[in-house]
């Protein structure tokens, strides 16, 4: 066998078979293997980005690992976005890209660049092969590393003389994973009996560890008023009478009041990252903090916890649910307070009245939920549109809520949408995006009609880059800077180009029928949204402020009245 | 651009095991480098198929963040700060 066999021979080892590529120069011995290849199911995105961010969106819907392949130079500097992207959301992920020869490295020849030296800061690990016969070893390595502990990108720059290299080699890999062991819990269930106001506090850990099971038999058992981040949602499940919602800048009051208020943090899987606690020194200021992390670095970063456990998540949740089970807690009184912040502090998007009125984001993201079967995947881009999916769509399990957290990519949704398709070929796979994150990977178009993949696009079209204009609305006088995007193309015509069928609606009566219409459709599917450019995510706190300083419409409203006063 | 002298920052020793490969140096000094710190002074020994490397580093955030993000290396095999007593195998 060649290097490129031997790749693929470690796909068949784990079962990897499918995966995300370009091709080009330098990975052409790899394609060439690829094409007596049977098992593996090769997807051609149209550009690089659109592969890493498939495999990505693969990965998180699956929680399988995602693979991407690209050439040297532009192909592997076009990987990158999608690979940083998957490395601050921990998504496991395996990145192989053909490198020059090896007499060739350092003498700036055509399509080189130095994937190892620019990539470290966006990977778990990363390899340069020199010699055909460390492949399957370094396969093994990578495929452990990528999906162990803390999940992550692993990427494996390949020279192409390395990948014709003919080499019979064994594996010899000893695995690094050790045995965990579950810690004493003795003194976090004490912490939570002792606590008046305890408050559940999950991120997106829960479903990298695959706790979703775990997690929510103890969340039911407990009771435990609860808040989620922004890769948290789904945890709790959409029927969890405690669950207070997302926490944060675009969090719900209910969530950060109980925050504010509460005596005790039971944060599991989650990195207390600015955009969830705002104004870190005034966040929580009266909870003794309890964090169960899987990675020690996390631990006491950005805040002191009063006790950590690291360890096997699933046995760490089996202890705190018997515990509770045993002996139920008594927060009567704190969880009555909660439930009525929810009632009137929690997300609610009115459903208006008037039929032909604009269609507002809120609403329409609320009606989409209500239509929706439950076991929807949802693949938001960036901007205000992903935040009113977080806050109005009712999601019943993490995986089914793709969205890009840590990176914020924008042109995340639609090929993470591919991914999260293939790798559940019957369900329903959506792409919310907005008119700005939609141009930034609209080539992937032509990926969905190659393939015939039945996902629905909805495009909220507000004609500019909303969640700039609003902050520069709030928090810049209203000093609009570059944020005009009423030259967009016509969306529904720029579908049919690709030969996907489209639907344009603007009116509130048109909307169950247009939901209806593209997921009773049998193939892909556009829906082109038209709505205001003066909406706004609501409620909202200034980057870097305080979450008791959250801002909703009625005080802008009445803060500009008083403007317009004086 | 200031004219003010900076003020001295807190200085940290930090001794580094890691597996010698082609970018360990990089990785290291990437780590050190986002997480807040600069490099005052950097030796580096060959010790057959581990290097080790002694660092003084300057910042102000806690030097212990920095020693648990290294451990997050793969290659790295352990960390001392200061002296031997403050050794952390990466298995934590």
């Amino acid at each position: 066998m060649n290097g490129a066999q031997h790749i693929l021979d470690a796909f068949h080892r784990h079962s990897i078979d499918t995966v995300f590529g370009y091709p080009g120069g330098c990975i052409m011995p790899l394609y060439d293997a690829l094409v007596d290849d049977v098992t593996v199911e090769h997807v051609l995105c149209r550009h690089e980005q659109g592969c890493a961010l498939a495999a990505d969106g693969y990965a998180r819907a699956s929680g399988r690992l995602g693979v991407c392949i690209a050439t040297s130079g532009p192909g592997a500097t076009n990987l990158i976005t999608g690979v940083a992207n998957a490395h601050r959301d921990s998504v496991p992920m395996l990145v192989i890209t053909g490198q020059v020869p090896s007499d060739l490295i350092g003498t700036d020849a055509f399509q080189e660049t130095d994937v190892l030296g620019m990539t470290l800061g966006i990977v778990k690990h990363s390899y340069l092969v020199t010699d055909a016969s460390d492949i399957p070893a370094v396969m093994e390595e990578a495929i452990e590393l990528a999906n162990s502990g803390r999940p992550g990108p692993v990427w494996i720059d390949i020279p192409k003389d390395v990948l014709l290299e003919r080499a019979d080699a064994g594996i010899a890999f000893n695995r690094h994973g050790q045995r965990s062991i579950c810690p004493d819990l003795t003194q976090a269930i004490a912490m939570i009996r002792d606590a008046r106001r305890p408050l559940l506090y999950s991120g997106g850990g829960v479903s990298l560890a695959h706790c979703e099971t775990a997690f929510r038999r103890f969340a039911n058992a407990s009771a435990l008023p609860a808040v989620v981040t922004l890769k948290g949602i789904g945890n709790a499940g959409k029927h969890n009478p405690h669950n207070l919602g997302m926490l944060g800048m675009h969090g719900s009051l209910a969530a950060n009041r109980a925050v504010d208020e509460c005596d005790l943090l039971l944060v599991i899987g989650a990195r207390l990252d600015d955009r969830a606690t705002g104004k870190l020194d005034e966040f929580a200021p009266n909870a003794r903090m309890i964090h169960i992390d899987t990675d020690q670095a996390e631990i006491n970063k950005l805040r002191s916890a009063d006790v950590s456990l690291r360890g096997p998540l699933e046995q760490i949740l089996d202890g705190l649910f018997e515990a509770v089970t045993k002996q139920p807690l008594m927060i009567d009184e704190w969880q009555s307070q909660c439930r009525q912040w929810r009632t009137t502090g929690g997300f609610s998007a009115a459903d208006n009245e008037a039929p032909l009125a604009p269609i507002t984001g809120p609403a329409f993201i609320h009606q989409l939920s209500r239509i929706a079967p439950d076991d929807t995947v949802v693949a938001c881009d960036v901007g205000q549109h992903q935040m009113w999916v977080a806050q109005h769509y009712e999601f019943d399990h993490p995986r089914h809520h793709l969205t890009s957290g840590g990176l914020g990519t924008m042109g995340f949704g639609l090929p993470a949408a591919i991914g999260a398709q293939f790798a559940n070929r019957q369900s329903t796979v959506i792409n919310v995006t907005g008119d700005g994150s939609f141009m930034m990977n609209a080539q992937e178009l032509a990926t969905i009609r190659r393939y015939g993949l039945p996902l629905k696009i909805i495009v909220l079209d507000n004609q500019c880059l909303g969640m700039v204009r609003q902050q520069q609305e709030l928090f810049y006088n209203n000093r609009e800077s570059q944020i005009n995007l009423d030259d967009n193309p016509d969306f529904v015509a720029m579908a049919r180009a690709f030969d996907i069928p489209a639907l344009h609606i603007d009116r509130t009566d048109q909307v169950r029928r247009g939901i209806e219409t593209i997921l009773a459709f049998n193939g892909p599917m556009l829906l082109h949204v038209a709505i205001s450019r003066e909406e706004n995510v609501w409620p909202i706190v200034q980057p870097g402020g305080s979450n008791r300083n959250m801002i909703n419409e009625s005080q802008h409203a009445n803060r500009k009245n008083e403007e317009h006063i004086a | 651009m200031s004219t003010q002298f900076p003020q001295p920052l807190p200085s940290h020793t930090l001794n580094c095991r890691m597996a010698f490969e082609p970018a360990a140096l990089e990785r290291l000094c990437q780590v050190v480098r986002i997480r807040g710190f600069r490099v005052a002074s950097m030796a580096v020994e060959s010790m057959g198929e581990h290097i080790d490397i002694q660092l003084t580093l300057e910042g102000t955030r806690p030097i212990a963040m920095l020693q648990s993000q290294l451990e997050k290396l793969h290659t790295v095999v352990e960390v001392a700060l200061g002296g031997r007593s403050e050794v952390r195998s990466r298995a934590g």
